[in-house]
């Protein structure tokens, strides 16, 4: 069994070499992809450390270019949050609220975020809060989604079982609605930081002055591919570890179900 | 279909002081121990033994799907090691393929094992129709009720043709009026088209009601704890003083758990 | 039967009603505030939107510009898709394979489609060529990663059945591993078709001269937001009846399964 283990992981490693392995051996030994195409995985590597403490090409390190993309993300995720959850929940749990809401949102829910750069620059000008509002929008639609969602799973016998016990419409909903949805509400908290992190970097794309989107975007110009692959393992190693960091909270809360 | 060469009482399935453990990180289990047994041509054998006795484990050892720890078993004269298209299995949680058709369904064994369509399309005819599922033989599991699921399980096992069918538990899942139903037409089914059963319960009037032999398991480790040829006339009534005191005696043998 | 189309039409009517009063809180919004200066009311928006079909917004009509867009996203979609299914049962499956995709797909999956952009114009060019590439990667990641989790979901218990009625490990794997996979695959192909569908807006948004995105960025220049929100619109019916659509032949092919509400 254990054999077994290693043998696969020997595969791994294997694999991974021989990716790295024919990478550099088109790039710095046969040399048919050129530098501007394709730099050598060395020198990714070397610009990635590098890029930790030199601010140029493009006028801020890593760190300040990841500080700048998070201070956003996180915020209009924030609001997503606080807005999306209770929306949600309330969706599910009133019926005039839900008939009101739900054609509205099922109108705006298949508009994808990046849509909404040019309105949001028009609303809110050109700094931090319109590319906030345009996270906020990616990250409210699966905040509600999954509430919804959730809250519709509870089963009519709990709540019979409750108004047995003479519970009130609040407390059906907070003692036995909301903790029957928790699971679900989890989920769209961990997916809509996804679809945020992805929000802001479409928003630095097409705008900014700061941020891991503008870094790659600027380093096209100058033809610097080895700091657009940075910034692209840069960004998909932040998106891997806040999504980490939520699926541990989530686990932490969820301990003791299933 | 299949003739019965000359009703002579060749041993079908037979095994030898098997044993079986489980271990795990906790330490090891003992859920078999020393059972040493044989199933003649023909012979509707009932294992029979109270909740969580290892009477699925046996079957799954004497089976192929699962290895016994020690000891061996054949099947005709061959050791089993694999499961096979020789040794049929109904299983209790049924198993059907959703999302294929009760034709689907019954074919599957001759269809994986290369027969002509005409072949499978004949065999799976036969068996639905003896099960009482003609006209159903277009629709899905899924719109199924419970009775009519484990027809076309015992169906499936007939239609491949094996040697000896193990029914685990077939009727456990369903209501008490369905299970008497179930009994007779199981009875029905095998007075058709004898075949070799080794059949597995935890009611003692089911096990009275089918057997030709009741083999009494004890609890976890199960072994051999008694057998008894039931030798009444068939079809069987479950209220005849016979039927009573046979079922009056296993009880007193049988282990009580919780 | 009665009740359903009762019920039907008492849902549209809260429909309409409450998209009736969102259009009247646009429009008082934009009367009463600062904001009328550029932002244009509803009506002005919906009849722009239907002038868009009959005469052009830049160089061509509302549905030649969703057909460029379109012809972005469906080519690599499906061969996106096909890859995507085709790796992610065979990893799901063999764990060899697994042993060997396995660490290269974990890099590129985190990274979001929107983000290599810029590089693949540097590889494919502006043309079609960076956004085919865009939309494949948009496609293949989410279908490669819910093909692995349906093929590793396989009931064992079907498996130990099919071995009982004698199939072998390739007849299996067609008649079990496939088929159960399948809802697990649906699911994959949906949230890969709504990311292709706003990886091409945020493409041509970045760099095009055609298409829904390019309607939505041309905008900017020209200050007018009322045909941003035209090109919003077009976005999100199109966003709509595709994955509409994709819902239908779902049902369709998955007849047999039991869709919880
Ligand atoms: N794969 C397994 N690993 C560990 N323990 C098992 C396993 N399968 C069964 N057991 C244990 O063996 C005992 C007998 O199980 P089983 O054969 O299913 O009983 P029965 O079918 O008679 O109800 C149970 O206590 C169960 O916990
Ligand atoms: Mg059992």
């Amino acid at each position: 069994m254990n054999r077994k283990l290693f043998l696969h992981l020997l595969i791994s490693i294997l694999s991974v070499i021989a990716f790295v392995g024919i990478w550099h051996l088109f790039t710095a030994v046969l040399r048919v992809v050129s530098v501007n195409t394709l730099p050598d995985p060395m020198k990714v590597f070397t610009s990635f450390i590098k890029k930790f403490s030199n601010p140029n090409p493009d006028g801020a390190t890593l760190l300040q270019h990841t500080a700048a993309s998070l201070q956003v993300a996180l915020t209009g995720y924030f609001y997503a949050l606080i807005i999306g959850i209770p929306l949600g929940i309330m969706m599910a749990w009133n019926k005039y609220i839900d008939r009101f809401v739900r054609p509205l949102f099922d109108l705006l829910k298949p508009i994808p975020g990046v849509a909404w750069i040019p309105l949001m620059i028009v609303i809110f000008g050109l700094g931090i809060a319109s590319k906030a509002a345009v996270v906020f929008f990616s990250a409210v639609v699966p905040c509600v989604l999954n509430s919804y969602t959730g809250i519709k799973q509870t089963k009519d016998v709990h709540l019979w079982v409750a108004r047995t016990f003479g519970a009130s419409h609040h407390q059906k909903l907070f003692t036995i609605a909301i903790p029957t949805a928790l699971p679900h509400i989890l989920t769209g908290v961990r997916v809509a930081l996804g679809a945020a992190w992805v929000a802001i970097v479409a928003a630095e794309l097409l705008g900014a002055t700061r941020g891991l989107g503008f870094m790659i975007q600027q380093s096209r110009g100058i033809y610097r591919t080895d700091i657009i692959i940075v910034g692209m393992l840069a960004i998909g190693i932040c998106g891997g570890i806040l999504t980490s960091i939520l699926t541990i909270i989530s686990n932490f809360l969820l301990k003791g179900r299933r | 279909m299949r003739v019965d060469s000359t009703g002579s009482v060749d041993t079908v399935i037979s095994c030898q002081r098997v044993s079986k453990e489980f271990s795990s990180k906790r330490g090891t289990t003992k859920v078999i121990e020393n059972i040493s047994l044989e199933v003649k041509r023909n012979e509707f054998v009932v294992l029979f033994g109270p909740g969580q006795c290892g009477k699925t484990t046996l079957m799954n050892v004497l089976s192929g799907l699962d290895t016994a720890t020690s000891g061996t078993v054949y099947s005709l004269g061959e050791k089993v090691v694999r499961p096979g298209a020789e040794r049929g299995v109904v299983f209790q949680s049924m198993a059907l393929f959703p999302w294929l058709t009760v034709r689907g369904n019954v074919a599957y064994g001759p269809k994986a094992r290369g027969f002509e369509k005409s072949v499978w399309i004949e065999k799976s005819d036969y068996y639905i129709n003896l099960v009482g599922l003609k006209g159903f033989e277009d629709s899905y599991i899924n719109k199924l009720s419970g009775g009519m699921k484990q027809r076309v399980g015992i169906a499936r096992a007939y239609c491949n043709e094996p040697e000896v069918l193990f029914m685990d538990e077939p009727f456990s899942a369903l209501d008490a009026q369905t299970r008497y139903l179930m009994q007779e037409e199981i009875m029905r089914i095998w007075s058709t088209e004898k075949r070799t059963i080794v059949f597995i319960t935890n009611n003692i009037e089911e096990a009275v009601y089918v057997a030709d032999r009741i083999i009494l398991l004890t609890n976890c480790p199960a072994k051999i704890k008694k057998e008894y040829h039931i030798d009444l006339p068939r079809p069987r009534d479950y209220t005849s003083p016979e039927f009573l005191s046979l079922r009056d005696e296993i009880s007193k043998n049988m282990d009580r758990t919780l | 039967m009665r009740k359903i189309l009762q019920r039907m039409a008492q849902n549209s009517m809260y429909a309409i009603i409450s998209i009736v009063s969102f259009l009247l809180l646009w429009a008082i919004g934009v009367q009463l505030s600062d904001i009328k200066i550029v932002m244009p009311g509803p009506w002005e928006v919906i009849i722009d939107f239907v002038d868009s079909f009959i005469h052009p917004v830049g160089r061509y009509t509302m549905p030649v510009h969703i057909l460029y867009s379109l012809m972005r996203v469906v080519p690599a979609y499906i061969v996106g898709s096909v890859v995507g299914i085709t790796l992610g049962i065979l990893m799901g499956w063999y764990r060899p394979i697994n042993s060997i995709f396995r660490p290269i797909y974990e890099l590129i999956r985190p990274i979001p489609p929107i983000a290599w952009i810029p590089i693949s114009i540097v590889w494919f060019g502006i043309g079609e060529g960076s956004k085919w590439f865009l939309i494949f990667l948009a496609a293949f990641v989410p279908v490669t990663l819910n093909s692995i989790s349906g093929a590793r979901s396989v009931d064992p218990l079907l498996i130990k059945c099919g071995e009982m009625l004698g199939a072998s490990k390739k007849h299996m794997f067609r008649t079990i591993v496939l088929p159960f996979s399948v809802p697990y695959i649906f699911s994959g192909l949906q949230v890969g078709l709504a990311g292709s569908w706003a990886t091409v807006v945020a493409a041509e948004m970045i760099r095009s001269t055609e298409g829904v995105g390019w309607i939505i960025i041309s905008s900017m220049d020209t200050n007018d937001v009322a045909q941003s929100l035209v090109g919003i619109m077009g976005i999100g019916i199109v966003g709509f009846l595709l994955a509409t659509i994709m819902r239908n032949v779902e049902d369709r092919l998955c007849a047999w399964t039991v869709r919880e509400v």
